[in-house]
């Protein structure tokens, strides 16, 4: 694996307030990475210093070989085009000004708009397009020139379900060939593509990790058993374990003999037992737990 | 009045009224393609046909919507 | 200047879809007409109108083809100028406040590239309506009062030209450095507040870019004092210059206020 991107001690100050502050961390070639937060966590601020328009206070980001505006495709939240101009015109237009040559530039455009699903729709002006449609084209403007570097912020939030299952098999499509670094507070969409995690929380980076690491920092590991009534519950339960109704929590201190003990008490006693699983946090539960935590 | 009407020479009226024809028709065409406009459509359209010349020019400079 | 006919091209493709190759000349063209028609008809549209008492006769001053030209680039001086710089002053701020800079800037283009693709774009649209207009008002005043001699309107016009780059350096400037609001504001302060200023307290110098418009006619009078010309064409070529690189380094350094 070789690093494509480091991020060193950036740092963004809007008069008193840091926005971002003093977060390090690496991309590795050709994986990808959630940057998660909720709103105003300071997500899209970095993201714009990624991108060169924001000049940060401190710190430094350094891409592998030179020029950061030469190897970036970056999508906005919310993206805004020229109405005037049909989606092939704008597409051609972004692969020419990141230096693809003209009779290149037209057939990347072409093949790049039949991808995101908008070959149809290529000579239809910009004006005449959905929200989803514009969501297409902003990531064929993003993608024409196969830029190293893919930064997108919030891709799929705007969309509806449908919409999103489709962009995030497009985004899935690029995975191989592109190192993609994309903000979301929706964090299905982050469990469903990601090789490296980044939480951030005002302005800080409070935890980062692969999605495996930063799982087994914070899952509470437990096995729940559901009773058939809440006094069976409780009459099982042993005093370091909670109950909550018909449920009874049990902590894995390590993990098989808590199993194979917990297996031998059940076997054992006469309730009525509806169900036993053992328990992984959603990346939803685990996000709430790093935000109390930072 | 009527003669000294008929005294204007209409070969010097006539490149005037052709620009404001062109106007007009412009901008009834471009009303007609474009997406969204400052105010309701139909208020532009008896702005351009009936204020002709001013019209026409307002409608260029405030009417049009570009995003 | 990386991108530099890329971005032509689309400022081009966006000016003639937009129509202001067609209105604004257009627009030109009727002020032009405006002069001529208007003071050669006086007599008629008055007798029209109103109740001239018997006998009445105005003192129209002989008019020359010259006053007639001179009539309207008064006109392109105040209602031209006004929609010209109305139409163009939110050319880099607006794109700025609604995000459509932002998928260029994040791109490898030179800002002098996209600065100058506008400047080219705006000062071709106002040579082709100057040109419209110069047209029209020549036309009819040579049907209606005489010929102008061609080397007169030659020297005029570019004049005039030189000055109309000087406001477009001024308009752009304005763009790139402020939002449209303040721009227009900033704007037309210097263009028309600096034409009264120099009018009324001008006669204390003789070189400023705001005497071209009127030197252009004095020039063609033939009683024009050469080096204050030259010296105010120079002046009005520097400043154009100087603003146009005002003009790139603020574009570069408001690119972060591009609404992402």
């Amino acid at each position: 694996m070789t690093t494509l991107l480091q991020v060193t001690g950036l740092t963004k100050q809007f008069a008193e307030h840091k926005v971002v502050d003093d977060v390090h961390f690496i991309l590795e070639d050709k994986t990808s990475t959630a940057l998660i937060g909720p709103n105003g966590a300071g997500k899209t601020t970095t993201l714009s210093m990624l991108t060169g328009l924001l000049k940060p206070t401190a710190g430094s980001v350094r891409i592998l070989d030179g020029d950061l505006r030469a190897n970036i495709g970056f999508l906005p939240q919310y993206p805004q085009f020229h109405p005037w101009l049909s989606a092939l015109e704008f597409t051609e237009m972004a692969a020419r000004l990141n230096g693809v040559i003209a009779k290149k530039a037209k057939v990347e455009a072409r093949k790049t708009l039949e991808f995101v699903g908008l070959g149809d729709a290529q000579h239809k002006k910009i004006a005449t397009f959905s929200g989803g449609m514009k969501q297409r084209l902003g990531i064929s403007q993003a993608i024409v020139h196969k830029p190293k570097l893919l930064l997108l912020d919030e891709p799929v939030s705007a969309l509806d379900p449908v919409g999103r299952r489709e962009v995030l098999d497009l985004l899935k499509g690029l995975q191989q060939d592109t190192t993609i670094l994309y903000s979301t507070h929706i964090l299905n969409d982050a469990e469903e593509m990601t090789d490296q995690l980044l939480f951030l929380q005002n302005g800080k980076l409070v935890e980062q990790g692969t999605l495996r690491e930063v799982r087994q920092r914070f899952d509470e590991q437990k096995f729940v058993v559901e009773f058939g009534s809440e006094e069976e519950a409780k009459l099982f339960a042993s005093p370091s374990d909670r109950v909550v109704g018909c449920y009874v929590y049990i902590e894995i201190l390590n993990e098989e003999p808590t199993m194979k003990k917990l297996l031998h008490r059940l076997s054992v006693c006469t309730y009525t037992i509806r169900k036993v699983e053992r328990q992984t946090a959603s990346l939803e539960e685990i996000f709430m737990k790093v935000a109390k935590k930072a | 009045m009527m003669e000294e009407l008929a005294k204007v020479p209409w070969a010097v009226i006539a490149p005037l009224i052709i620009v404001q024809i062109i106007l007009m028709i412009v901008a009834l065409i471009d009303l007609r393609k474009i997406h969204a406009t400052n105010g309701p459509k139909i208020l532009w359209v008896f702005i351009i046909l009936f204020a002709n010349l001013i019209g026409s020019i307002a409608y260029f400079i405030v009417g049009r919507k570009q995003s | 200047m990386r991108g530099f006919n890329i971005l032509l091209q689309k400022e081009f493709k966006e000016a003639w879809r937009s129509w202001k190759f067609l209105w604004i000349p257009l627009v030109f063209a009727l002020l032009g007409m405006s002069d001529p028609l208007t003071n050669y008809y006086m007599m008629d549209i008055l007798n029209a109108v109103g109740n001239v008492p018997e006998g009445f006769e105005m003192l129209v001053p002989e008019l020359m083809p010259v006053d007639l030209l001179q009539a309207s680039i008064g006109q392109f001086q105040t209602i031209g100028l006004l929609v010209m710089m109305a139409t163009f002053v939110g050319i880099i701020s607006k794109e700025r406040a609604n995000g459509m800079a932002t998928l260029f800037y994040v791109r490898p283009i030179s800002f002098g590239a996209y600065f100058m693709s506008k400047f080219i774009v705006m000062s071709t649209v106002s040579f082709v309506s100057i040109f419209a207009g110069f047209a029209a008002s020549v036309y009819y005043t040579s049907i209606l009062y005489g010929t102008l001699d061609l080397g007169a309107l030659l020297v005029s016009f570019c004049t005039y030209y030189v000055w109309l780059l000087f406001v477009i350096a001024v308009t752009l400037m304005m763009s790139a450095s402020f939002k449209t609001v303040i721009a227009t504001t900033c704007g037309f302060t210097v263009i028309f507040l600096g034409q009264i200023v120099d009018m009324i307290v001008g006669m204390f110098w003789t070189i400023s870019p705001w005497k071209l418009p009127s030197y252009g006619i004095l020039l063609a009078r033939g009683t024009m004092e050469m080096l204050d010309y030259w010296w105010s064409v120079i002046i009005t070529v520097v400043l154009t210059l100087i603003f146009i690189n005002i003009g790139i380094m603020m574009m570069k350094r408001n690119a972060s206020s591009t609404k992402i």
